[in-house]
């Protein structure tokens, strides 16, 4: 079924192919920004993360003022937060980053307590027995214990943030947003598409590649019960 | 033994991130920067910027320049203070409006007025301080026009702008979120034509919200552009401006002086004056009806013209 | 300082708080139609996720449509919503109440296979059938994942509204859109802190809803310590859009 879209009795399909085969460079140049986008967001994010994380494990004093933070980020809607940012860092892939990566903490953060707090006791006790110091238990046994944690955490920040960066393209970015965007400003349908199922299939592609490392670094993981 | 797992893990989700980076950034060849220098050129988000915007970078860079676009920039508010601050070079301007537009932000009164050259001159004066230079004026002009559903029109027997004067109480004008502020929309309407309306519907410049406001009959009146496409594809109908509130918006290059050569400047007014605006209409035609690229479209003119 | 100064004058600008297009007129336009879409949405979802919980079959789909849906961008949902219905508010209602039936569905899934084995087969043995044993032993257990549910459906609608801005509907995006429009930074700006605070009061709000209906029975009596991480089957993740 054609719709007859926004303007007047014109035809335009959902999908006109070649419309496709001629943009193909247009449609990779959009994916790759997306991508890049993404990979620095949740690389950024991990690295903030992390060090918050262990604060925020072992200090009861931070954990409640960091998660509030890190809530009170992730709460507020995107487009609210990239215009709030425009003002003081202008349409600029650091804007676009500050705002993704803001959206990734809450998830990674909350996610490294709790891996790190799944470890048991009984563990950390024989640990501590067979004389490891409490920076090689961190490193060699809780870390390593929480990666299914982190790593869920980790899948669930990635596909947010696959998401959210199509709203960049209205601060000038864009990634896949781009032609989403192209899409409502032209009435077109095809780029519309294209914009949206890329992404969504970007989604899934990071999703399950994330679940299989998680299954590559963890093999003892393999036998418990995850989504 | 796990830890080095996901060290290798971590390591090369950088190395992506680095490869992916340094691969399709720009989608340019940034690296290999041609020694006659780089110009960005930005238009605005609707089509016929976008047109204008390629036809102006595609010459450019068949004479050797590396051309990077910022293609749906945004509206003047965000392209022009661009271009004052030297995040951009070069864009496809209007006489009349970029006129009034920097006289209000440098505070002073609106100088546009019908002849495109004057207006260009002025732009000069204003923008010489910027180093900004405003290069020829072409005789391809889009300026703002009101059109209202054809049906309207007969019913309320509406040819020109005035005649709306008698509905306008109880009308609702769409247009772009700035057309309350701009002396060439709603504030223009009010002083010059007496038109207060009801209601403003804030939508976009001529583009598909705006047709489909019309469709729905969210709104009465609205802002097109006189070089659109859509016009008569949705059955309606421009009202002649009487009173001559639209000034001469003739198309002109607005470009920082640092990247306004000879050769340059001598190409894009060469392009300018072999502009029109039946061609304008045109090509804008096929981008939003057609949905033919406006990068193609500007391909096609400058092959057909020589350059 | 001046910024700051700029946005504060803006607040206090009292052509800002009248008529249509007035702070009072949005927020009200905002609340309405969040409201009203998470509602249907939840007329839709909560049947389907708890009778799936309660039946125990179709699992698979109702565990993975929070990923599906969490994958699609609300940005895509909105503009296609355009595409098909046009602008205004209808588009903005069908793609909102389309944003908020995932998280429910699964949520209120995974509630009711929560509930544990034991429970339910007592609740049989003392006689109780079918409909009785879904109404008062299933539901009340279950309850505070489905309000769990609701409430990150809440507040990705309220985030999500407003971007509807974007395709011509109201609400407190507009201040964003507009302001964004006219380079009008105090503007924006305070249109963002007015969103940001709105999600903020529509969280906390529906935290306390979820605290007040949780059975006695189930509240914990102290902090748990050993949360289920985000992620896993039981996800009670906030997806903000």
């Amino acid at each position: 079924m054609l719709a007859t879209g926004v303007v007047g009795a014109v035809e335009d399909p959902w999908i006109r192919w070649s419309w496709v085969s001629g943009h193909v460079d247009v449609i990779t140049a959009a994916l790759v920004q997306h991508i890049e986008l993404t990979l620095i967001a949740v690389v950024i994010g991990l690295l903030i993360a992390v060090p918050l994380g262990l604060v925020a494990w072992r200090s009861r004093v931070f954990r409640g003022p960091i998660f509030s933070l890190t809530g009170i980020l992730y709460t507020v809607p995107s487009l609210a937060l990239f215009s709030a940012l425009v003002p003081f860092t202008g349409f600029t892939i650091l804007t676009a980053e500050i705002g993704l990566v803001s959206y990734t903490l809450l998830i990674l953060i909350r996610n490294i307590v709790v891996g790190l707090n799944s470890v048991p006791d009984e563990v950390r006790e024989a640990a501590r027995g067979m004389g490891y110091r409490p920076l090689a238990e961190l490193v060699r046994i809780d870390i390593p214990l929480a990666v299914p944690a982190i790593v869920a955490g980790l899948r669930i920040a990635t596909v947010t943030t696959i998401g959210l960066v199509t709203v960049t393209a209205l601060i000038g970015e864009g990634g896949l947003g781009s032609l989403i965007y192209d899409g409502l400003l032209r009435d077109f349908k095809t780029p519309l598409v294209v914009g949206t199922v890329l992404s969504v299939a970007l989604a899934f592609v990071a999703d399950l590649s994330l679940a299989g490392a998680q299954r590559l670094i963890t093999p003892w993981s393999r036998t418990r019960a995850t989504t | 033994m796990y830890l080095k797992r996901i060290l290798v893990l971590g390591a090369s989700m950088v190395a992506l991130a680095l490869v992916t980076t340094s691969c399709g950034s720009t989608g340019g060849p940034s690296s290999s920067a041609s020694p006659k220098g780089t110009v960005t050129v930005a238009s605005f988000n609707f089509s016929e910027s976008i047109i204008l915007a390629h036809i102006y970078g595609g010459a450019l860079k068949n004479k050797g320049y590396t051309v990077n676009y910022r293609d749906k920039l945004g509206n003047r508010e965000i392209v022009e203070p661009a271009l004052e601050n030297g995040q951009i070079d070069l864009y496809p301007g209007y006489a009349a409006t970029d006129l009034n537009f920097v006289d209000k932000r440098q505070g002073v009164d609106l100088e546009a007025g019908t002849d495109a050259a004057t207006n260009v001159q002025k732009l000069n004066a204003r923008l010489s301080s910027k180093g900004i230079k405003a290069l020829d004026a072409s005789p391809a002009v889009d300026q703002n026009a009101f059109a209202v559903s054809k049906a309207a029109a007969d019913q309320n027997h509406l040819v020109k702008l005035s005649d709306v004067s008698a509905v306008a109480s109880g009308w609702t004008l769409g247009g772009p979120p700035e057309c309350p502020q701009r002396p060439f929309c709603q504030q223009g309407l009010e002083s010059v034509y007496g038109l207060h309306f009801k209601a403003f519907k804030a939508l976009d410049a001529g583009g598909p919200l705006t047709y489909a406001a019309f469709k729905s009959g969210a709104i009465n009146i609205g802002l097109v552009f006189s070089s659109d496409g859509g016009i008569s594809a949705n059955n309606l109908v421009v009202l002649e401006d009487d009173k001559h509130l639209q000034q001469a918006d003739n198309i002109v290059p607005l470009i920082r002086t640092a990247v306004a050569n000879s050769e340059v400047s001598a190409l894009l007014n060469s392009i300018d004056a072999k502009l029109n605006t039946p061609d304008l209409t045109a090509m804008n035609k096929s981008a939003d009806i057609d949905k033919q690229d406006p990068a193609d479209l500007a391909a096609t003119w400058l092959k057909n013209h020589g350059f | 300082m001046n910024f700051a100064n700029q946005v504060l004058q803006w607040f206090l600008n009292g052509a800002h708080w009248q008529g249509d297009g007035g702070i009072p007129h949005r927020t009200l336009e905002h609340l309405a139609m969040s409201g009203a879409s998470v509602l249907v949405a939840a007329l839709i979802a909560l049947p389907i996720g708890i009778g799936i919980g309660h039946f125990g079959r179709g699992g698979i789909l109702a565990i993975n449509i929070s990923n599906i849906g969490r994958a699609v961008p609300s940005f895509a949902v909105l503009v296609i919503a355009v595409e098909l219905f046009g602008i205004g508010a209808r588009p903005a209602f069908i793609a909102l109440v389309a944003l908020a039936i995932p998280p429910m569905v699964t949520n209120s899934y995974i509630g009711m296979r929560e509930v544990d084995a034991d429970v339910r087969e007592a609740a049989r043995g003392m006689g109780m059938r079918d409909r009785a044993v879904l109404w008062r032993v299933e539901l009340p257990i279950a309850l505070p994942l489905i309000m769990a549910g609701i409430r990150t459906s809440a507040v990705n609608v309220v985030a999500t509204a407003t971007l509807a801005a974007l395709v011509a509907w109201g609400g407190l995006g507009r201040f964003i859109v507009d302001g964004f429009g006219l380079q009008d930074y105090p503007m924006m700006f305070a249109g963002a802190i007015m969103v940001a605070i709105l999600s903020l009061i529509v969280e906390f709000s529906m935290a306390g809803v979820q605290r007040l209906t949780t059975p006695a029975g189930l509240r914990p009596s102290k902090p748990v310590q050993k949360e289920e991480p985000l992620g896993t089957a039981r996800d009670t993740a906030m997806v903000a859009a």
